[in-house]
């Protein structure tokens, strides 16, 4: 799993490459919260590079939003390939988090 | 003019000379290597190490080490023109590693064998032997039992052999000709204790080491132990969550079965008496695997049993389980749960899909599958959700199959997915199977599916079909 990322205006943007599953999730965790910490507050998740995504992936994602809506803020995402978006359809996930085509439409969303 | 042939000779037979002592060394050199390589193959030397006294291998070192320093009263080295020995390493060796009675012992062997020998550095050379061990000993002590280490062990030796010098010329007489000898002996004998000295100590260090791994890896073996002991319990425990037996539904064939990854899981299936007609149908699964999705997994399974009892309704009942999940930490796990309440006399199903895997109705009419969603959310996401609730009839031959993700997403050594689709066809190409063997024909086409990999996720499947 390769995380990088970017900032565009004051919106932190998070590129995860690689499977969101059980093992890389707490690596995940522990990326977005040492930005959270770090007073990153406005995000965008982009998945573009990713291809699965089990319930671990799912929980870190949910946990995050919860953080940051917390904080004041949200977290977004942008470019889920069509099997990553079935698994949050099915799971009602598309009706928690804002999600966009791409990183651009995420960015100009805040 | 040719050179003086005389000086030749003497040229030539003293390099044959240098190179005779210098093998002669080496030799030597390789004894002691020997002597200690082995020494920290022997069980009592082990049990000194490990700071395990007894009288009986205390007695064994003594007699080894003082073996040792007589060996080295026996095998000088001609270094520079003087006999250099090792007879005070022993003792010293001995003090280092096991203590003053050990050290004094190997020390009073050597030394008292020195005396035998004779000669004007008798006294001074036996005394020095004897106190080696002793103050090897007391270092020892010093040092709270543990040994002081290579650099250490190699500094005492060089100030031992400087003491040793001094006493020669304090205690031999005359006083010249003991004067002379130590300015001979002094470098040789300093330098061939402190390298037998740095062999002994090296081979002790690496021992040391070896024994320190060693009682790591028993540790967390012990560890492991344990902790398998706990999981099988926690096992046990979770296994009598899960429904013992299949409830029997007048005109319904019904069966269920639910298969951990690890030893606990985090699926679950139910069967809830509701009334004599009505029949509490769940099939749910906590985010995650092992022991903490199973603890969460026992408290909603719980949870809905509990409710379910006083709430016929089907949307409102679990919104207020998601509400109740929601008003404890519950570090953000999930779980995604599809509820219905099967009325078997007016052949109604009614139901909750809260991101669950939707189930896959079969009608026997046409042989179309229908996928049973209401788009819930997954319980413990977020509070005051809405949960839509939706009805529909259970015709003759109907089959309805609930499963978790451990059946679409085992992958094979390919890492393609099982899927949706390969599970849609088998149910169609099988559709007049009993229930308990379309449920069994299932999970083997799964295994077949994924053989060689190991199994990733829970895996649960219940299979219901309208009999009349």
């Amino acid at each position: 799993m390769e995380i990088t990322e970017k900032t565009i205006n004051d919106v932190e943007i998070v590129f995860l490459n690689g499977r969101l599953d059980a093992y890389n999730s707490n690596l995940v965790e522990n990326k977005l919260d040492e930005l959270i910490d770090s007073g990153k507050i406005k995000m965008v998740a982009d998945l573009s590079g990713v291809e699965y995504i089990s319930s671990s992936g799912l929980r870190v994602m949910l946990s995050s939003l919860k953080k940051l809506n917390k904080l004041g803020g949200t977290l977004k995402l942008s470019s889920l390939q069509p099997y990553v978006m079935e698994v949050f359809e099915i799971a009602g996930f598309t009706q928690l988090f804002q999600i966009y085509d791409s990183e651009d439409g995420a960015v100009a969303s805040f | 003019m040719s050179a003086n042939p005389i000086k030749i000779k003497d040229k030539i037979s003293m390099d044959s000379l240098s190179i005779s002592l210098f093998t002669d060394l080496v030799e030597k050199v390789c004894v002691i290597v020997v002597i200690a390589y082995l020494l920290t193959r022997l069980k009592y030397f082990t049990e000194v190490l490990d700071g395990k006294l007894t009288i009986r291998n205390q007695l064994i070192m003594i007699l080894i080490f003082g073996g040792i320093s007589i060996y080295g009263s026996y095998s000088g080295v001609n270094i520079f023109g003087a006999i250099a020995n090792v007879r005070d390493l022993g003792p010293m060796v001995a003090g280092l590693v096991g203590g003053p009675i050990v050290g004094l012992g190997a020390g009073l062997i050597g030394g008292l064998h020195r005396l035998t020998m004779g000669g004007f550095t008798c006294i001074p050379c036996s005394l020095s032997t004897i106190l080696a061990g002793l103050f090897a000993g007391i270092i020892y002590l010093a040092n709270k039992k543990r040994f002081i280490g290579i650099w250490g062990a190699v500094l005492f030796s060089i100030l031992l052999e400087t003491f040793h010098m001094i006493l020669a010329l304090i205690l031999a007489s005359p006083f010249a000709q003991a004067l002379e000898v130590v300015e001979d002996l002094y470098i040789p004998m300093i330098l061939a204790n402190a390298v037998g000295m740095f062999i002994f100590a090296f081979m002790i260090t690496n021992l040391i080491k070896e024994r320190a791994t060693k009682k790591e890896r028993d540790k967390l073996s012990a560890q492991l132990e344990r902790r398998k002991k706990e999981m099988e319990i926690a096992q046990q425990i979770q296994e009598s969550f899960l429904p013992h037996t299949i409830p029997f539904i007048e005109n319904y064939d019904l069966a269920a079965s639910s298969i951990p990854a690890q030893e606990v899981g985090g699926d679950f299936y139910d069967f809830i008496p509701i009334s004599s007609e009505q029949t509490g149908l769940t099939i749910g699964d906590v985010s995650g695997k092992g022991i903490p999705a199973a603890l969460f997994m026992a408290f909603s399974r719980t949870l809905l049993r509990a409710k379910a009892c006083r709430n016929p309704g089907v949307g409102r009942m679990i919104e207020s389980v998601n509400n109740f999940i929601n008003e404890e930490p519950h570090s953000n796990m999930f779980v995604t749960l599809f509820y219905s309440i099967l009325d078997s006399s007016r052949n109604k199903l009614t139901f909750v899909n809260a991101g669950h895997n939707p189930p896959l109705l079969l009608r026997n009419e046409n042989g179309e599958i229908v996928r049973l969603s209401t788009g819930g959310v997954v319980l413990g996401a977020m509070k005051g959700l809405k949960m839509e609730e939706k009805t529909i009839d259970m015709s003759p031959q109907d089959l309805l199959v609930l499963y978790t993700d451990g059946v679409t997403e085992a992958i094979n050594q390919q890492e393609d997915q099982f899927g949706e689709e390969r599970l849609i066809k088998l149910i169609k190409d099988n559709r007049d199977m009993p229930s308990e063997d379309m449920k069994n024909l299932i999970i083997d086409t799964v295994y077949d599916f994924a053989s060689g990999t190991p199994q990733a996720d829970d895996i649960t499947i219940m299979v219901l079909r309208r009999v009349m």
